[in-house]
Order: structure tokens, then sequence, then C-alpha cells
């Protein structure tokens, strides 16, 4: 077998032809991480919403909050139902809760519909992943709100302390928050009799997301919420809710693909003509080795390690320059928005991991792969004479 | 071409001295050379490697220029012209021949003949004429639109000999034209060459060690280390090479 | 016989494998370009095609999720300089799957929608039965070829905003490629409200009017939003272009993402076009100094290397573009209106996206021949020459 550092020591010898097929290498390693980390960001913030053991309740035929509304007698009926988990003050975990999207200005002039969710006190204790990081919880009848991480700062008057316009009032900002990254930072929280008032909502809740107190109970408060007959309702885990909601996003995978595809067999093609013009300039050398006597699947082996190993340079690159490059891109556009369409602005915070980068990986080494196979088979089907003769 | 009187010289040199800059080393190729040669002569300049005689050769044909001295060719004052204006008075003036024929491996016989034509306003019609006129004239008629690969080398070297003739030129210049070719070919390019000379008037210029060419040319100028050899030192090499030649034919024939 | 454009096309014939790999790299690239190209073209030409209208919209000032009361839509057609003017509700109808929106679907007013909408080119016999049949809907060109709907079908649209399941039937087509919607007659909604929950539609969404003088839309603008000033419903009156270039705005970082990996992929196609361009050049060396010996000028040695780069790039360029065409095609067919793309989503080559893949194309084959060719035409011949010697 011929050793790794002849390889390397051939790349190295013709460098910019080397550096200019790993650089298309990381150039698409970059555009497909990249892509691929802003679709993840997105499924992430969403599928990470929720508590598994938390019901979303909604009228039926419902596929989000800001289309569903509920009586006052719902909330009431549900609230006293059994199974459901109760704080250290014995209060049920159960929150009624009215959404609504009104407009609100972005920094720029721009306008988008952020999703504000009316809720009562004990929203907190049922969203647990909702932590309070600067000033308070509002209170309520005060005109005053919470406005979520990714929210803050995005949009007028929203950073703590300022007077925030929305809907047909004026609230104070009283406190921001965090929600481990999931959805709920792209929302902005008020008191939902305030809200409802402001909305003019003749039904005042658009929705209950409760707690049950254990697995079991979720399945059995989810039939009786279910088949009660009184009100036309759907009760979903609220993992799951998000989770479809996340599943517009899957569209956007065919993009993925695309770019990842496309870009990649354009890169192979480029790969594989540096190879096969790196066969063509060792002719001489190939006819040396076979007299020798190395063996067609060592030269084999060989070319096909070099075309291998500037593809993991590339990656490595790549992945760098993605990393970083998302990063910068993420922090100068303040988040990523999603969702116009849906009526609610979801923003995304722009993030390349491990995971995406696996697949920019198996991508690298794919060009690297098919890129070097011709150019290698070729060189190892030289008959040594003709090589010699041919150099 | 603008001189009609037989006694002026087609090539004049003065005092011509070529040096290069390698590395630290200034390189003297060729030293304070001066000659005369006359039109419709078929002339060798010889001499061991690093003679400066393919220096001499890149001089007269307007490839290179003279780092001190004049160049006269055809009555034009080379060192007057700047790499455009050489490259066209070459295209005008000058035939080139390589050792290694360097034909275009993507073109034709045809198209490699015509290539210089391309530099002419003349019409398509007319440069197809012309390419095939001047490859009947090396003995290639039949060989017309075979490609370079698929030709022997004493035919390829023939292709680049009707390249250079093409364009009708005052002057053709081959660098060590027999180098790559067997003994046979050899002797028949130089008898083409040598034809060329006497029966269609055409100035030719080589540079060769090959001994076989002093049966040939009609004068071989003798150069070494850079200068060019007279009187007793030409004669002596002169006949050095002859003997090497005659003295065993087996000798001449693996000779390069 | 030999000729100029000939000499550079046999040069390009010479290593038939890699002008085909590069061909194949560039074209590819070229598509993926275009095709990228596509997603904010979408979004600008929805934008530019609405630019020019005096359309307004005339919703509440709140949002577009607040209603206002249905009353507003008759007032509003009663403003002077409207000429015309159509309430517009959010159906949120899901087909095949329940509660999945997969195309907008609005209740609109069937007698006065087609008023609004004259540039839209809905034949006047479709209006005139979407007038007359209550459980009319007209679909966005876009919708039915992405559900193969013709006229005369029946579908079902399930609300997932209303209690409400509607039977309706396609009497007609918005003859717009990028058109999506779905109107369904607001009196038909109305009446079934009434049978499901006792009561009436009562709001409308969006009043869209369109102005009759262009001159006149700022001051129209004014007077609708003075006429409900401290109602109930104080509404923002705004152009539709500023209308939707609002709705659209959140997308502006999306783009961004597109646009920057489109550069990255652009940037691509330079690098493997100069890696080619630059073997090329270095392994006719020798060829390129015989033919500056012959008496080739640089200029001519300069334009032909360029020459071969461009022509090689251009041509891959068209091909990737009729690639592209052909993918977004495929893609329409399938994906159509997607929530999460919207108008992103449209996926159309349009002639000027075409154009910026070739001019994208041709560009990277100047770019990238330049500097071999510049260093192959630039050697002095006589050192080229000794290299080949």
């Amino acid at each position: 077998m011929l050793p790794l550092s002849y390889s390397l020591k051939n790349l190295w010898a013709r460098p910019l032809r080397s550096a200019m097929t790993a650089l298309v290498i990381a150039l698409v390693v970059v555009a497909t991480s990249l892509f691929l980390g802003l679709i993840s960001s997105l499924k992430r913030t969403l599928v990470g919403t929720g508590h598994p053991q938390n019901l979303v309740v909604m009228r039926k035929g419902s596929d989000n909050d800001g289309a569903s509304a509920l009586p006052q007698e719902a909330y009431q009926a549900i609230r006293f139902l059994d199974g459901i988990a109760r704080n250290a003050a014995d209060q049920p975990l159960v929150s009624p809760e009215l959404v609504v999207q009104p407009f609100f200005r972005t920094l720029d002039g721009g306008r988008e519909n952020v999703l504000v969710r009316g809720v009562e006190p004990i929203a907190l204790e049922v969203h647990d992943q909702v932590q309070i990081v600067e000033g308070r919880m509002f209170r309520p009848s005060a005109a005053e709100t919470i406005v979520g991480r990714a929210v803050a700062g995005r949009y007028r008057g929203t950073t703590l302390g300022s007077e925030l316009e929305f809907g047909r009032g004026r609230w104070k900002v009283v406190g921001i928050f965090t929600a481990a990254g999931s959805s709920f930072e792209s929302e902005v929280w008020v008191d939902v009799r305030e809200l409802a008032n402001d909305a003019k909502r003749p039904l005042p809740y658009s929705g209950i997301r409760l707690r049950a107190a254990t697995e079991g109970d979720l399945v059995a408060l989810q039939e009786r919420i279910e088949n009660d007959p009184r009100f036309a309702l759907q009760a979903q885990r609220e993992t799951d809710y998000y989770a479809k909601q996340s599943e517009s996003a899957n569209s956007l995978y065919v993009l993925v693909v695309a770019i990842a595809l496309f870009s990649g067999i354009g890169a192979g093609f480029g790969a594989a003509n540096t190879m096969y013009a790196a066969v063509q300039s060792r002719i001489a050398e190939i006819g040396t080795l076979r007299a020798i006597g190395f063996s067609r699947a060592s030269i084999l082996f060989s070319f096909q390690l070099e075309a291998l190993l500037l593809a993991i340079a590339g990656f490595a690159v790549g992945s760098l320059i993605a990393v970083l490059f998302a990063a910068s891109l993420g922090s100068w556009l303040k988040g990523i928005a999603f969702g116009a369409a849906t009526f609610t602005t979801n923003v995304v915070t722009l993030e390349v991991r491990a995971s995406d980068l696996l697949v920019a990986l198996l991508l690298a080494l794919g060009i690297g792969l098919s890129s070097g196979f011709g150019p290698a088979f070729r060189a190892a089907r030289m008959r040594p004479m003709e090589a010699l003769r041919r150099g | 071409m603008v001189l009609t009187a037989q006694e002026t010289p087609l090539i004049r040199l003065r005092e011509v001295s070529r040096s290069y800059q390698r590395g630290v080393d200034r390189v003297h190729a060729l030293e304070r050379v001066s000659l005369d040669i006359p039109a419709a002569r078929f002339v060798a300049f010889m001499g061991p490697s690093g003679s400066g005689k393919s220096t001499l050769l890149n001089l007269v044909s307007g490839i290179d220029r003279p780092t001190s001295g004049e160049v006269w060719v055809a009555g034009q004052r080379l060192n007057d012209l700047d790499e455009d204006q050489l490259a066209q008075w070459r295209a005008r003036h000058v035939g080139l021949i390589f050792q290694f024929f360097n034909l275009m491996p993507v073109l034709t016989a045809l198209d490699n003949v015509a290539l210089p034509l391309l530099l002419t306003q003349l019409d398509k019609r007319e440069r197809a004429r012309r390419a095939e006129l001047a490859l009947r004239i090396v003995g290639l008629g039949h060989r017309l639109h075979h490609y370079p690969r698929t030709l022997s080398g004493g035919e390829q070297q023939r292709v680049a000999i009707a390249r250079a003739l093409v364009t009708d030129p005052d002057l053709i210049v081959a660098d060590e034209p027999t180098g790559d070719l067997d003994a046979r070919n050899a002797e028949a390019v130089l008898a083409l060459l040598r034809q060329l000379t006497h029966g269609f008037g055409k100035t030719i210029v080589m540079v060769t060690h090959d001994p076989r060419a002093l049966r040939f040319v009609d004068q071989a100028f003798h150069l070494d280390k850079g200068r060019l050899l007279e009187g007793n030192d030409a004669e002596r090499a002169h006949e050095a090479i002859l003997l090497a030649a005659g003295g065993g034919g087996a000798a001449a024939a693996v000779l390069p | 016989m030999i000729s100029w454009f000939g000499l550079v096309l046999a040069n390009l014939g010479r290593n038939r494998l890699r002008t085909a790999l590069t061909f194949g790299a560039v074209a590819l690239a070229v598509m993926l370009v275009v095709f990228l190209l596509t997603m904010p073209a979408g979004l600008d030409a929805l934008l530019n095609s609405i630019a020019s209208n005096t359309r307004i919209s005339v919703h509440n000032k709140a949002g577009i999720v607040y209603s206002m009361p249905y009353s507003y839509a008759r007032k509003v057609r009663q403003v002077e300089g409207v000429a015309a003017a159509v309430g517009m509700t959010w159906f949120g109808g899901a087909y095949e799957e329940e509660g999945r929106v997969t195309f907008p679907n609005f209740a609109v007013e069937a007698e006065y929608v087609g008023a609004v909408y004259p540039d839209y080119g809905i034949p006047k016999e479709q209006l005139e039965d979407f007038r007359r049949y209550r459980d009319g809907a007209i679909v966005g060109r876009q919708t039915m070829r992405k559900y193969n709907w013709k006229i005369g079908d029946r579908i079902t649209l399930k609300s997932n905003l209303w209690p409400v399941a509607l039977d309706l039937r396609i009497v007609g087509e918005i003859p717009q490629e990028r058109a999506p919607m779905l109107w369904l007659q607001r009196a038909y909604l109305d009446e079934a409200l009434l049978a499901a929950r006792g009561r009436g539609l009562e709001i409308v969404g969006i009043v869209w009017a369109r102005v009759e003088d262009p001159e006149r839309v700022d001051q129209v603008m004014q007077a609708i939003d003075d006429l409900f000033r401290n109602s109930e419903a104080e509404t923002a009156s705004e152009t539709e272009k500023s209308f939707f270039g609002n709705f659209f705005g959140s997308l502006k970082g999306f783009v961004t993402v597109i646009l920057v990996v489109t550069a990255l992929v652009a940037l691509c196609i330079v690098v493997i076009a100069a890696n080619t361009a630059s073997m090329a050049v270095r392994e006719r060396h020798g060829e390129i100094a015989v033919l500056k010996a012959i008496g080739f000028s640089r200029r001519r040695i300069f334009a032909a290397l360029l020459a071969e780069s461009t022509l090689l790039c251009t041509s891959a360029g068209l091909t990737g573009v009729a690639l592209a065409y052909g993918f977004a095609q495929a893609l329409r067919s399938f994906a159509g209106w997607s929530p999460a793309l919207g108008p992103l989503g449209s996926f159309l080559v349009t002639p000027g996206v075409a154009l910026r893949g070739v001019l994208l194309a041709l560009a990277v084959g100047f770019i990238s021949g330049l500097l071999p060719a510049w260093g192959a035409a630039r050697k002095p011949v006589a050192q080229s020459l000794h290299e080949v010697f």
C-alpha cells in the first residue's frame, strides 16, 4: 500500500489547484449547512416548545390557537376535572389563554404579526419553560406586559421599561422572558382579561393549556374533553401540537435537497477535473509505481484517498466558515422571521449545529468518493509499460 | 524585402550580445556576434549545447531581442519593434519549424497549416487553397484531413514545414528540425528544406547539431560559448563534425 | 476551413472529459442559482405587479386579525373617489387534510369582487357564474394546477376558524400564474354560519377598494381613516403594494439567507471555472508559445483563451437556465403554494431571472478566464519557447 504521506505530498505539490478544489467543496459545505441550519433552527424552535404532559385544548377543527375560540363554560368545566396537576397552593395547573396577532412595528419601519398571549399568572407554572430573566411578571389590569427574548429589541417599544403600542392600547414592558429557545420566546404576554377587552373578543378564550398529573391522566383527560357533548373540543398533547406546527417547515427541506444535490454534483465534477488532471500529469509516475510492483488496488486506493483528503480539507474549512458565518449573520439579522402566511411570526436564531455539519460531512465525503473514483480507476487501469512510454 | 540588390544581405547582425539574469548570475548567451546572410540561402548554426545557437536563432527570427547590438532582417531593424509589433512582423515575414513539430493536436493537418493565415486578410477559400498548396509542396497532398497523432514523425515535421511555408515568408527558421526524427526521415526533411531554397528561393536558417546537415546547407556558422567561430577555429569545428559523421555511419545514425 | 471560432471550439474539444465536467458543474450551479433566485424574484414580481394599481386595503389599525364590522364594506364603497370595494374575510378552509390550510381562501362579495380586480383578467361569464351560484368559487391558477382542478369540479373546504365545512363548485379561474387564492361567496358562508351557530358572519377582515383617480389615492385613504376615527374599530388604509410589502416583510431575513446561499454557489462556479481555465492554459503552455512564435499577438492569444472560457461557461449557463426551468416547473406542479414560503414559492423562471443566470455564467466565464489568459499572453515568447525546446 502506498503511504498516506504520498497522497498528501501530491496534494501539496500543486497547492493552487488543491486549494481551489477544496475551496469549492468548502463553499458547498457552507451553503448546505447554512441552509440546513436555518431550517433545523426553525424546527428546533417549534419542536422544542411545550411540555409532554401538557394538553392544548381548542375548538374542534382549529389548527392553531389563533383560529380557535372557547366559551367561558368550557373553561369552568375543564378546570375541575380529575387528573390535573396542582401547584403548592393546590390550584389546578390550568391556563386559560387568549391569542391574538396584532401588528408590531419593526425597528426599520416594517410590521409583523406577533403572537400576543393573554394569560393568568398560573401560566408561568403551566409553561415552566418560560423564565422571567429581566424585570418581573406583569400585574393584572395594569396595562403591563412581558415580552419574549426574541421579541425584545426587534420591535419598537419592546425593551424593558418602554411603552409598547399594539392592538388598541399601550402597554408597559415590565419583564423579559426566555423559554429554552422555544417559540414562546417569539411571544408577548399580557393579562388575559385586558387583552380580551382590547381585542373586543366576544368569547374570552381561544384555548386552554393544562398539565396532567401523570401520563395516564393525560390520556384520560384527553378522552374526556374530546367526548364532552356540550362543547366540540379537541385536546392535543402540547408537544404534538407544536410538532404539527413545525410540519409546515418540511417543504423547506426540498430546498435543502436541491442545494445539496446540485451544488454537490457540481463540486464533484470540479473535483473530478482536478483529479483527472492529477492522474494525467503523473502518468510516468504511475507507470514507475506499477513497474516497481505496486498493485492496481494500491494505486486506486492512493488516488481515491487523495480525493477524500481534498473533501475532508474542504469540509474542515467549510464547517468552520459556516459556524462563524451563521453566528454573524444571525446577529446581524437579529433572528430570522418565519411564518408570515400563518399570521404569526416566529423569530428563529440561526445556528449551525453538529447535526447539520454531519450532513455536510456526509455530502463532502460523497463528493470526495464519487469524484475520486473515476480518475483513480483510470490510474489503476494503466498498464505499466504503456504508462511509462506515454510519460 | 525592399532590398533588391543581390549584395545586400537578408540578415545582418552587428555586434549582437544577449545576456540573461539567472538568479544572481548573469549568463552571457551571445557575445558581440556579427554576421551577414544573403537571401535564398540555406544556412546552419552549429555548435554544442549552450553555444548560443538557439539564442542566435531566436534573435534572427524576432522571437527574442538583443541586449545590445543591431539585428536587421529584410530591411527591418528588429530592435525598433516592441513585443506585439514583433509578433506582427513574425506573422508576415518569418516561418518557424521546431524540433518537436509543435502542431496543434486538436487541428487537422490542413487546419494546422492554415493557422498562420488567420493572421492575414485572406478569405476562407484563399486560406484553404494556400494551405493545401503548401501541403502538396511538402508531399502531403493526400494527408490533408489527418490529425497529427495519426501521422508519422516525418510527416508531422513536413506539416510543420508547410505551416512555415504557407505565408510565403522572407525567412524560414528551423530549430533542430531533424532532432526528433530517424535517419531516413531526417534526410528527407533536410532535402526538402534544401529544395525550398534552391527551387523556391526561400532563405532558411537552421540550428542543428546533426552532422548530416553539412551535406545539404550552403553555409554553416559555428558557435562556441556565445561566440561565432572564425578562420581556423571555424574550420577546425567544421572538420570535427565531418570527422564525426564520416568516422562511422553508425555513429551518425545514432546521433540525435 | 479553420476560423477563429473554429480554433476556440477545437480547443474546447481537446480534453472532452474536462470540458464536459466543467460544463456539467457550471450548468448545475447556474441551475441552482437561477432556481434560488426565483424565490426573491417571486416576491419582487408580486410587489411590482401591484405597484402601479390604485387598489387600497382598509383593515383594522390593530392588525389584520382584528376584524371590522361588516358595515364598513358598505361605508367604504360610499366614500367619494372609491370606484369599487369588496369585503374579504379569511375563511381558513382546509382541503383534504383537516386543519391544514394549503392555499389562502377568502369569503368575498361576489357582486363587487370583479370590479375591484379588473386587472386579474377573469372572464366576464365566470364572474357572472360566481354571482349566480351561491356555492361558486373562483380559484387562482397556481392552486388549480396544484390540485389538477377544472372548472365545474366540486370540492369541500372545512374551515379551521369557522364551525362549518362548505361544498363548493369551481366556476372560474384567476388566470394569473402566481395566484394561489380561492374566493367563495360571502353570502354562502353567512348562511352556513347562521345555520350552524345562529349568528351570521357579521364581520369583515379587509375591505379592498379601487380608487378611480391615481392622483387621489392618498386623499381617499385619508378620508376612509377619518371616517372610522374614534369608532369601535379604527382603520388603517394603505396601498396594495404597501400592504403586501408589509405582509411579506418578515420574509426578509429568510430571503437574505437565500441570497447568501446563492452567492456562495455563484462563487463556487467562479472557482470551478477558474480552476479549469488555469488547467487548460497550463497544459497548453507549449502550444501557446508556438502560436506566439508564429506571429499571434498577445491580444489574440488573450482573446482566444478568454473566448474559450466564456463560451464554455455561457453555453453551460444557458443549459443551466433550461434545467432550472424544468426543475421549477416540476416542483411547482407538486409543491404548489407552501404556507412557509408564501410568494417565495412561486418558482417561476421569468425572463429576468433567466437573464441573470446567463449573465452570471457569462461573467464567470470571463472573469475566470481573465487571469490565466492574461498570464499566458503576457509571458515573453522567448521564455515560454525556452520551456518548449
